[in-house]
């Protein structure tokens, strides 16, 4: 499996991978999350631990089991870590407790390391026996509720280090806090290279024309995503450019507000034929990444976000994108080099117009886009983050390790 | 931090003397939070005359590593540039060269300085975006060989044409604090080893701050893929 990476993800991280296989050879790294499918999280580790393992560590991948109640409370805490007003009660912690005890029991926790995925399963360090506890949190917990953050606090801190995406992220809970980006396979449906026919398929399916400048925004329809936003930068532009707008994304079924703002995405962007809402499919990454490759411009005007991969995945595609100057983008997109940071539609729309005009520049953004996110966005270094935070916690105290 | 990678020899190579070949060695970083953020100038100068070393010296020397345009030269001037809008603080803050400080503490107190300075010009500075504070971080750095050698100037630039922008960046910019001279390892490899002092003052002469890792790749490959022609033509 690792050397399918060769030749497309930096070959000094898949050196450095080998050495750190060499350090931790035989030790057992036990990764826990609360879903083996569907989500970022389950992408991932399901890519991850065969790598993990065939650099001779003893990955094993855990799911956490519950009942309806205890994945309500969970969306809940979620919800309430990313700023929505939540009502968490005792009642709903104690059970959040029970299931995780329950859980313990089952599983087996001896790793010479343990990494736990998100609030889920974070109670489980009471059940902790040996090894490196480490939780790493996905979740833009920048402006959280403070009861919420506070309760799942006095499990956090009990872990030996606690990993966040971005610094804003992180909580100053008296642990060690590492921050490392998230990461986009690039061998994954989402992002491996695609045939001229495959991108016809999906061109044809959604009548997309193949031929014009086309912009791209996928995301849910969610406020905080700025569709309408997007569509007031593309009236803008189109006054000077012919150009079509992709607005891309999923029916989001746990997000009651999704189908009210598709609504008024619908209704804004009336009858302009050149404007195409898709409602794709769970499981569309094969069209995502056909519609990521076949775009002009890609945006992801975002006006809050958590990290937006998005902007990874479009920029792997070779392409120029234009990026709300929030979260996790500023860390993708350098303003200017790997595309531009904007603050309102009006910016977008000049940005936009700048690149349609210069299509030599597009091309340039494009491909140092692609190299940033080689070098710094690719799964391969977010296993070799992972494997440096553990070894590190075995060599505590050195800033500088030698291998 | 580790052995000379070079010999240190004066005067060139002698006929039928080993070369110490040129290791190519990288190191990456992973970031750590102090648990430390700023939210004006008042407060970034506080906590930058408090903060680990370690935190200084990433902000500052390590700025290189994230890929930035070239507008500023730290993340403090970066800071008060983009999320401060003080824009004459940060030309200020960028004007300040880390390698000229014998240790942290005097880039430490160099910075401060400048802050306090700008402060008593313009006392009620701008407050950050919530959100948009100075977030104070730290790295721990892991090094190791790269498995490539040269053993000459030309196998050198085959080299350096395809390592990893880690490894230019460990021997161009890190080196320096390492080293301890401000000098870079390929240009001290040249001159130690071949004698090449001419090639090493022009590999000494690249501006480390008005360059991207990859421009001082082309930067050091023009130099070097220059002397090795004419080594050449010499030969011909």
């Amino acid at each position: 499996m690792i050397a399918r990476y060769n030749g497309v993800v930096p070959h000094g991280d898949l050196q450095f991978l080998q050495k750190l296989g060499e350090k931790l050879r035989d030790k057992s790294f036990l990764h826990i999350n609360s879903t083996r499918a569907g989500g970022g999280v389950a992408e991932i580790l399901q890519r991850m631990i065969p790598i993990m393992q065939e650099l001779g560590i003893s990955a094993r991948w855990e799911v956490i089991e519950g009942d309806n109640g205890f994945f309500d409370m969970t969306k809940k805490v979620h919800n309430a870590l990313q700023g929505n007003m939540e009502h968490v009660t005792q009642k709903m912690w104690d059970h959040h407790y029970e299931i995780n005890r329950i859980n313990a029991a089952k599983l087996d926790l001896e790793a010479d390391a343990v990494l736990i995925h998100d609030p889920q399963p974070a109670a489980l360090i009471e059940f902790r026996k040996a090894g490196v506890w480490i939780w790493r949190c996905h979740i833009d917990v920048s402006n959280p509720v403070p009861e919420v953050c506070n309760y799942l606090s006095r499990y956090c801190k009990k872990y030996d280090a606690a990993i966040f995406s971005v610094a804003k992220f992180t909580r100053a809970m008296g642990i060690d806090e590492f921050i490392i980006p998230p990461s986009i396979d690039p061998l994954g449906e989402k992002n491996r290279d695609l045939t001229d026919e495959d991108i016809k398929e999906t061109l044809d399916k959604y009548h997309i024309p193949p031929d014009r400048p086309l912009l791209l925004q996928v995301s849910r329809f969610d406020r905080f995503k700025d569709p309408i936003g997007v569509i007031r930068a593309y009236r803008m532009v189109k006054k000077y450019n012919d150009c079509v707008l992709v607005l891309a994304g999923s029916p989001a079924a746990d997000d009651p507000e999704g189908e009210v703002v598709l609504k008024e995405v619908q209704d804004y962007a009336a009858d302009d034929s050149d404007i195409h809402i898709l409602l794709l499919p769970p499981f569309s990454d094969k069209d995502i990444n056909a519609l990521q490759r076949v775009a002009t411009v890609v945006l992801q005007k975002s006006l809050k976000e958590g990290f937006g991969l998005t902007v990874s995945e479009a920029m792997w595609k070779g392409k120029p994108v234009i990026g709300g100057a929030t979260g996790g983008i500023p860390l993708q997109i350098i303003h200017g080099v790997t595309g531009f940071l904007v603050h309102s539609s009006e910016g977008a729309a000049f940005r936009i117009r700048q690149l349609l005009n210069n299509p030599e520049m597009a091309e340039r953004m494009g491909e140092r886009g692609k190299e940033h996110v080689r070098n710094n966005f690719l799964i391969t270094r977010q296993i070799r983050d992972y494997l440096s935070v553990w070894f590190s916690m075995e060599n505590k105290g050195k800033s500088v390790l030698d291998l | 931090m580790m052995d000379n990678m070079y010999s240190v020899s004066k005067g060139g190579k002698e006929m039928g003397e080993i070369v110490r070949p040129f290791e190519f060695r990288q190191c990456f970083s992973i970031l750590k939070a102090t648990g430390r953020k700023a939210k004006n100038l008042r407060e970034l100068g506080q906590i930058i005359s408090e903060v680990n070393e370690e935190s200084v010296f990433h902000h500052t020397y390590q700025y290189f590593l994230k890929g930035h345009a070239h507008e500023y030269t730290n993340d403090f001037a970066h800071w008060a540039g983009e999320s401060l809008e003080e824009r004459a603080l940060s030309e200020h803050l960028s004007n300040i060269d880390p390698y000229d400080f014998r240790n942290i503490a005097d880039l430490r107190a160099e910075l401060f300085r400048v802050i306090d300075s700008y402060l008593e010009l313009f006392p009620e500075p701008r407050e950050a975006m919530p959100g948009d504070e100075f977030y104070f971080n730290q790295t721990i750095t892991f090094v190791f060989p790269t498995g490539i050698r040269a053993q000459n100037l030309a196998e050198f630039l085959m080299a350096v044409k395809h390592v990893d922008v880690g490894s230019i960046y460990y021997h161009f910019y890190e080196a320096r604090t390492r080293l301890g001279s401000g000098a870079d390892d390929f240009s001290a490899w040249m001159e130690n080893v071949f004698g090449k002092r001419s090639l090493a003052e022009q590999l000494r002469a690249i501006d480390p701050f008005m360059h991207t890792i990859e421009g001082i790749r082309e930067h050091v490959i023009e130099a070097v893929e220059a002397e090795v022609r004419r080594d050449m033509e010499v030969i011909a």
